[in-house]
């Protein structure tokens, strides 16, 4: 039977790797260079990442097929990421030297390469008469240069109504009051809503920041300072409290899914969206008009949207001037009038030239022109790196407001308070103090001494290659060279960039700065809570994950027929891989359409929980969801132990009249805690380091930065705020935390044991 | 009786709560367009369709990532299967110096929150032109799933009793022999269990494959999977259906293991 297994493999194996051997050639899958060795001319290779969504995608595709055809050559690989993910990984890319030639997504991320230094300025490459036949949206200016080519002009809000239940749409938030009030109906008056007035992703800053100008102020001032304590602010945030709890035309949580599904089955009268989603209405066979947002009456002003381009860059890293020439070149294809006219015609977007305003394709279409007269009330989107720590700063505060947690006021000047902080922490460039000296001296002489001390160790480390033991050596070797390889460089790459001034300011040449980062860390009170809710987090999940398959083993080897069954039924979960069950749990909590609120009305009459938009309430959704996906491997390990507790013990209890607790009390859990313990601590340790559970479930941390645990924070520290030398040391302090934690915990067994 | 009622009861709910969520994926799945948004609790409904696995299957490049899935996978899980079957051997059966170091650094590498790694693996693998291509993933995965592996190899070899080698050694077997002819087949349970967690580890991981691989040729399935991900469009229905297909191998992987999985996975049970 053994050996037959092994033979599986070997067959398996040999069946791939002559299945792979046929593909591996022709497409290049193991060699990448494969190209280079055929005869035809030498293709220029160019990549471009983008963020487009799936409608546009297909045009771009469909563009770049059409130029290779022109140019033979040249290869253009496209490449999609996630709008975040791009921004990270084209970060790690550039930094690495390399990187995609072209990148393209939002204006906004401009401001943030343009500081690491990671994208190309563009006054040398394109005259100045070539910027002028662009909508100065399109172009924007990042301390006095140029850094993108706008392809669209737009990504604006506006009010988007289903003309079927609306004939006309409000003009002003009176009105808009007026007409949701009317149209937030429930039907079947069973207490749920059935209909709203208007939805929207309100708790999104960015859908609700055209307010803020319409109450007379704006998020930043001209300089670039965040400018969030203010009365305009204040007012915006109770116009928003009101719509959902005063005049309550709004659903009590919406997210952009919700908002959207709503809108699309005829369930909301009106929808705050974008120009991107004309596409998916027109899809889904909706009959909508658009409008401004609608005239703020107390003011009488009208909402701004913020109004951006979404554009190519070009990467600072080149592998050679070809590629330099041939990457211009795609980004003056790409934005030319033919290309621009392709993705107006086919997905409807706004073109950036000028003088395509005046084509009959954009003149008689009447949504376009409607949203050029909505854009008129725009303002363009912040560029500059800092406006990102205010979005994250108002989101945060502005979703703890929407928790009920602070006021209005206290939310306004928290907000301030807060982006003022980060903006100065990832400005500050850090300078080496006297402990960076210490340090350095510190390395140095500890480096001697470890030589030193360990010459004797590795002196008989080499000669045991040829001593008795040679045997263990090449046993071991194999899998530790592996791991060092893998492991180590990182782990002390981490430690020197904790010791570093790393940031957004000194991306390509940060240098050692000594302890500032761990005493940041040590004195924020922030970690200290973090650290608290980790050790809930992880301990309330570990015992769930023990009990739940303790329980199930137990049930299962004594009272369960055909165990099998069982058995695979409830592995289901740990088969399922990670990411997808954080993003099925987060589905299913969603509060309109998630199966668990719906399963709580229908049978059980209760009022929906608002699971993701309260914080204890999207912590305990975080557990539950980790709750399930790990207790299937402690039962495994469970059942394991229960095998080899001998039948003998429980008949000789039985004689005794020993009733089931007692049996268990006093034969099952002493015989399986040796099982469940080392088990428990693995899973403490998997626990406390798990990333993806809470950060997809929550959306990172929503709401307002109140679900995190450490790793999801040194997440966000690092990837989003640009702090990776503070992220270095507070994961340095996980991983001194967790060896303490578990060298105790081993000692103290080990002891037991001993006793 | 009445404790039979209660644990069928437990059972039931416990079954329920663990089915359900993959129940919900498959009726996303069918629902063709408005994928995302119903009301209703059932999974079968007059509107169901397939249109989305069709769809999946045949328009866009699932099959390719599958493979690459299926590819990357398997070898990963042959490399970690060997490696960690020899060192867990060594480290269970001989005493030598660092032993007790090494074991607990296996440990270690499991507390040092893996987020931070993708900057420098990220450096390492570009210097080494590793970017967009497989060999980088190998090494990375079957390293990453390797202290794992080899902690629950040396568990299980420490419950195999010495004196089979010892017997094997007087006949006049050598150590490799001895360990490749006897302790290995014996230990299958343990060897199946080292080449699932390889594989699941290397079949589900996303963070590093989007780092390292960027040619939409050479993605793995999560990575295509998130593809239908957009920041404000995400394709529902395609992304259940891909979710459940996923799902799929690892599914017949552990059903058909799974009398290996419970003898298999001992956890440092008994003391060698």
């Amino acid at each position: 039977m053994k050996f037959q297994l092994l033979s599986y493999f070997k067959v398996f194996f040999v069946l791939y790797i002559s299945s792979f051997a046929f593909s591996a050639n022709s497409s290049g899958v193991l060699e990448p260079s494969a190209n280079l060795k055929t005869n035809k001319p030498p293709q220029l290779r160019i990549q471009l990442w983008h963020q487009m969504i799936y409608g546009h995608r297909q045009v771009l595709s469909e563009a770049l097929r059409q130029y290779e055809k022109e140019n033979p050559g040249l290869v253009i690989q496209e490449t999609y990421r996630e709008t975040e993910e791009l921004r990270s990984g084209f970060q790690a890319a550039a930094m690495g030297g390399s990187g995609p030639e072209l990148v393209y997504g939002p204006s906004d991320q401009i401001g943030p390469f343009a500081a690491m230094n990671i994208i190309r300025p563009l006054d040398d490459i394109f005259t100045s008469d070539l910027f002028s036949k662009f909508d100065p949206l399109a172009t924007p200016i990042y301390q006095g240069h140029h850094y993108m080519l706008g392809g669209v002009v737009g990504n604006h809000l506006m009010l988007i109504y289903n003309k079927k239940i609306l004939d006309r749409p409000p003009q002003n938030s009176d009105e808009l009051i007026e007409i949701g009030k009317n149209f937030t109906i429930d039907e079947d008056g069973d207490g749920k809503i059935d209909r709203y007035g208007l939805v929207f992703n309100y708790t999104e800053p960015f859908f609700f920041a055209p307010f803020i100008s319409a109450y007379g102020d704006s998020l930043m001032t001209a300089d670039g300072k965040p400018n969030l304590n203010t009365l305009g602010l204040k007012k915006t945030f109770q116009f928003i409290l009101d719509l959902r709890d005063k005049y309550k035309i709004i659903p009590k949580e919406c997210d952009y899914e919700t908002a959207n599904a709503l809108f699309k089955q005829g369930k909301a009268a009106m929808l705050i969206n974008g120009d991107w989603s004309w596409g998916d209405y027109k899809d889904a066979k909706i009959d909508f008009g658009i409008a401004r947002i609608p005239l703020i009456s107390e003011t009488k002003k009208w909402p701004s949207p913020l109004v951006g381009t979404a554009g190519y860059s070009l990467n600072i890293n080149m592998r050679s001037p070809e590629h330099l020439r041939a990457a211009v070149n795609v980004m003056k294809y790409l934005t030319s009038e033919k290309i621009q006219l392709l993705f107006t015609e086919k997905v409807g977007v706004l073109p950036s030239l000028l003088a395509l305003r005046s084509n009959p394709l954009i003149k008689e279409n009447s949504l376009l022109q409607i949203s050029v007269n909505i854009m008129e009330v725009g303002s363009p989107m912040p560029v500059i790196p800092e406006a990102r720590a205010v979005w994250d700063s108002l989101r945060i505060q502005y979703q703890k407001l929407l928790a009920g947690s602070v006021t209005p006021e206290e939310a306004a000047r928290d907000a301030q308070k807060m982006s003022e902080s980060q903006i100065h922490d990832m400005n500050e460039i850090l300078q080496p103090d006297f402990s960076a000296l210490i340090l350095k001296l510190f390395i140095m002489i500890g480096g001697l001494w470890l030589c030193w001390a360990s010459r004797g160790s590795i002196v008989s480390f080499i000669k045991g290659f040829h001593g008795p033991q040679r045997f263990v050596y090449f046993m071991m070797l194999p899998a530790f060279i592996g791991i060092f390889a893998v492991i180590i460089y990182p782990f002390f790459y981490n430690i020197a960039i904790s010791f570093s001034n790393f940031s957004l300011r000194t991306f390509q040449d940060w240098s050692i700065i000594g302890v500032r980062n761990y005493i940041d860390a040590l004195t924020d009170a922030r970690i200290y809570a973090l650290f608290g809710k980790t050790i809930i987090w992880t301990v309330v999940n570990v015992f769930f994950h023990v009990t739940i398959g303790v329980f199930l083993a137990v049930i299962i080897n004594q009272t369960m027929p055909v165990k099998g069954f069982w058995r695979t039924l409830f592995i289901i979960p740990w088969a399922v891989p990670q990411y997808i069950t954080a993003l099925t749990w987060r589905g299913m909590f969603n509060q309109e359409y998630g199966p668990i609120n719906i399963f709580l009305q229908k049978y059980l009459h209760l009022s929906p929980v608002q699971w993701l938009s309260q914080p204890f309430t999207a912590f305990a959704a975080c557990i539950l969801t980790n709750v399930w996906l790990g207790f299937p491997f402690m039962m495994i390990v469970a059942l394991g132990g229960l095998q080899s507790i001998p039948h003998s013990l429980y008949e000789a209890a039985f004689l005794d009249r020993a009733n089931a607790w007692q049996r268990f009390k006093h034969i099952t859990l002493p015989l399986l805690m040796p099982v469940m313990v080392p088990a428990a601590l693995l899973g403490c340790i998997w626990t406390f380091n798990n990333l993806n559970i809470v950060w997809l479930v929550s959306n990172a941390g929503e709401p307002g930065d109140q679900t995190h645990i450490l790793v999801s924070y040194v997440y966000k520290a690092a990837f989003n705020l640009y702090r990776y030398g503070y992220a270095a040391a507070v994961s340095v302090l996980i991983f001194l935390i967790l060896v303490l934690w578990s060298l105790g915990s081993l000692l103290s067994q080990y002891k037991k044991e001993t006793k | 009786m009445i404790k039979k009622i209660l644990a069928w009861l437990s059972i039931l709910l416990f079954a329920v709560f663990s089915i359900y969520p993959m129940l919900y994926v498959l009726s996303v799945s069918l629902r063709g367009d408005n994928a995302f948004q119903s009301h209703s609790l059932e999974i079968f409904t007059a509107n169901s369709t397939v249109k989305n696995f069709y769809t999946l299957l045949w328009e866009t490049d699932f099959l390719i990532w599958m493979r690459n899935s299926l590819f990357i996978s398997t070898v990963t899980t042959l490399l970690g299967v060997s490696f960690a079957s020899t060192s867990a051997y060594a480290l269970s059966r001989y005493r030598f110096r660092g032993r007790n170091m090494m074991l607990f650094s296996l440990l270690a590498t499991q507390m040092f929150p893996s987020t931070m790694l993708i900057l420098p693996f990220y450096i390492i693998l570009s210097k080494l032109h590793l970017i967009d291509n497989f060999w980088g993933l190998f090494i990375i995965y079957s390293s990453t799933a390797l202290p794992f592996c080899v902690w629950q190899m040396k568990s299980y070899y420490d419950t195999v009793p010495k004196e089979l080698e010892e017997a094997a050694l007087l006949d006049g077997c050598s150590q490799w022999m001895t360990f490749y002819k006897i302790i290995l087949p014996i230990s299958s349970p343990a060897l199946v269990i080292t080449a699932l967690f390889s594989f699941m580890s290397s079949w589900s991981e996303y963070v590093i494959a989007a780092v390292v691989l960027q040619d939409p040729q050479l993605y793995t399935l999560p990575l295509g999977l998130r593809s239908f991900q957009a920041s404000l469009a995400t394709q529902w229905g395609l992304y259940a259906a891909g979710a459940l297909i996923v799902c799929v191998p690892v599914l017949i992987l552990f059903i058909s293991i799974s009398r290996y999985l419970v003898s298999g996975l001992t956890m440092g049970s008994v003391k060698g």
